[in-house]
């Protein structure tokens, strides 16, 4: 039972062979009845009680049997898309509403009664007309009540995936290896690296809604690139080009480290003899220019892999930049003569800052 | 038990180092920093237990294990790991046993205990499933040929390799400095190389970068030329077509 569930996520009728569902349907249905026999006066022919009974009667076997029906077709309902889904259970409902009404009239009025022509297509007709309303609004509380739990799920999912996205895992489990290395050598550089790793958390799990300066993120990057000049040695070159920048440059924290972070993972680590990374940053009255550049892997590997790798991170940032300044920032990437460079473009100033 | 450590990262070897040679009967036989190292310090040094880190540049830790396992009498293989999501799920899979960095001492010499060799079945089972589930650089297609030749192994990178030919028992693998021979079969060669080689017979496969044309001997038979290749092998009706189209 476990194997077709798995492959079933994306269906929004419930398991309808579980005890669970099939005891909440029938409480439901019970309840319709209800109404139904309150909402005629009582007294004609039999009186209210025998008249629930033969409605809760007739609407259980209606509601049971559709749904173990469903519940047998529920593995070929799976290769169905929503509205072919909703189809194939209105037509099995209206199916057997219909066949149940043809059997209750049968016995009711031909065999009991000796009415051979008492309201049969009325009756029928009614009983489908209620079938279908009550159906409808049934599958449609299904609908809503996955699509309700799915986004439940895709929220907490992509909360993971940003944090993930502005710091990697690989990165902080190598980074607890070599402070454990170095505290048996050299204990001071445990401690700073023990620092900077605190101060990169600090900006990862704080509020990733406000704005830093770009002097202060690139403290950060700074931080990081010490983190890992221990752990990459002499394969890790890095040029610094920093022009003096506007104070008032604002940047969402962390947005330029992941690429930085990317650079080395993609550009540098899989280059056995290394290579050079140079970070630029260049400002004129009106934007920030930031560049990242890095050699490309070289081997060649898994270059569809790591784009793939790339485009959660670039996702987020892109996102952050255009919440904060829509049109006025960008995100590129090129190759460039054997070199990957990404570029980030900020205004000079933020705009209005929303009061806090 | 003499052990060789390889990790492409210095400070990661040093600790590695340290917290074997705190063991008791455990000795540090040498160190290395990719795959292609590890496989040249094994020949030379013989150790019994290789600790494997999986994510190193050139070649990783899952192919150099493959490689190992073709040698007459392969060291054991523990494999290490800071974060591999995607290689923890294919050891999980194989059932094979990994380090989690940092590592802890204690269970350092837990898994030194209970270490034993790997088999290659295990191994390429590995390279598949985690090809399968890697959103990382690493790829399903080994980087090199390992094949035994008399004093050890020689490693034939892949954009080397003109062709497999298939002989009785072995295949003949072509490549620019000559020729070895290597116990794989052709179809398994096809499965994990079908984007850089072409079948062009039976016995067959070239690679699509090297060809450079066809032409008819003496027989009427159809061979083809390829860069860097002396040897013309025959191309079988079947898959003429099929390569006269990837000419154009």
């Amino acid at each position: 039972m476990k194997q077709p569930e798995k492959q079933c996520e994306h269906m929004y009728l419930p398991d309808l062979c579980g005890v669970r569902t099939v005891l909440t349907l029938v409480v439901v249905a019970e309840l319709f009845v209800f109404v139904l026999a309150l909402g005629t006066p009582a007294g004609s022919e039999v009186d209210r009680w025998t008249r629930l009974g033969l409605i809760s009667l007739f609407v259980q076997w209606i509601t049971l049997f559709s749904s173990s029906l469903l519940c047998l077709a529920r593995r070929h309902l799976c290769r169905l898309r929503a509205p072919g889904v909703t189809l194939v259970a209105f037509a099995i409902i209206l199916g057997t509403t219909a066949l149940f009404s043809e059997l209750t009239w049968w016995l009711y009025y031909r065999v009991v009664f000796h009415h051979p022509h008492a309201w049969h297509y009325d009756f029928l007709a009614r009983n489908l007309l209620v079938a279908t309303i009550v159906s409808g609004l049934v599958l449609r509380y299904f609908y809503v009540q996955q699509q309700w739990k799915r986004n439940l799920r895709a929220e907490s999912e992509s909360r993971m995936q940003a944090l993930q996205a502005r710091i990697r895992p690989h990165f902080l489990f190598n980074s607890m290896n070599t402070i454990a290395s170095l505290v048996r050598t050299a204990p001071d550089t445990a401690e700073r690296t023990v620092e900077d790793l605190a101060d990169l958390f600090r900006a990862a799990l704080g509020d990733e809604r406000k704005l830093i300066p770009v002097s202060e993120e690139l403290a950060l990057c700074r931080r990081y690139l010490d983190i890992e000049a221990l752990r990459l040695g002499e394969r890790l070159q890095v040029d610094w080009s920093l022009a003096p920048l506007p104070d008032s440059a604002r940047i969402p924290p962390l947005c330029l480290q992941p690429l930085i972070e990317n650079a080395i993972y993609h550009g540098i680590e899989p280059r056995t003899e290394g290579g050079r990374l140079v970070v630029r940053a260049a400002a004129d009255d009106r934007q920030v220019v930031l560049t990242v550049r890095n050699p490309l892997a070289g081997d060649g590997t898994g270059d569809g892999a790591r784009r793939q790798g790339n485009q959660l991170a670039l996702a987020n940032i892109r996102e952050r930049l255009a919440v904060h300044f829509g049109e006025a920032a960008q995100l590129r990437m090129e190759e460039e003569d054997g070199c990957f460079v990404v570029t980030l473009v900020l205004p000079a100033t933020p705009p209005e800052e929303t009061p806090t | 038990m003499k052990i060789l450590i390889v990790d492409d990262e210095p400070l990661a070897r040093s600790r590695l180092a340290a917290l074997v040679r705190e063991l008791p009967g455990c000795e540090v036989a040498g160190e290395a920093g990719n795959g292609i190292q590890a496989l040249e310090q094994v020949q030379a040094l013989e150790p019994d237990v290789v600790l494997l880190d999986i994510r190193m540049p050139g070649m990783d830790g899952i192919e150099a294990a493959r490689h190992l396992s073709t040698l007459e009498t392969p060291p054991a293989v523990i494999f290490t790991t800071a974060y591999d999501d995607y290689a923890l799920a294919a050891f999980e899979t194989c059932a094979l046993d990994y380090l989690l960095k940092p590592i802890r001492q204690e269970r350092l010499a837990r898994a030194l205990e209970s270490c034993h060799r790997l088999t290659r079945a295990q191994l390429a089972a590995l390279q598949e499933a985690g090809a399968r589930g890697s959103a990382a650089a690493q790829t399903e297609a080994r980087s090199h040929i390992s094949a035994r030749v008399k004093g050890g192994l020689r490693l034939v990178p892949v954009e080397d390799i003109c062709f497999f030919h298939a002989d009785q028992k072995y295949v003949t693998v072509g490549y620019l400095d000559g020729e070895v021979l290597i116990d794989e079969s052709l179809k398994s060669l096809e499965k994990e190389f079908g984007d850089r080689f072409v079948r062009i017979h039976r016995n067959a496969l070239v690679a699509r970068a090297r060809i450079m044309g066809l032409e008819k001997d003496r027989g009427g038979r159809c061979r083809i030329i390829l860069r860097d290749c002396a040897r013309r092998l025959e191309i079988s009706r079947r898959h003429l077509p099929d390569i006269r189209r990837q000419l154009r």
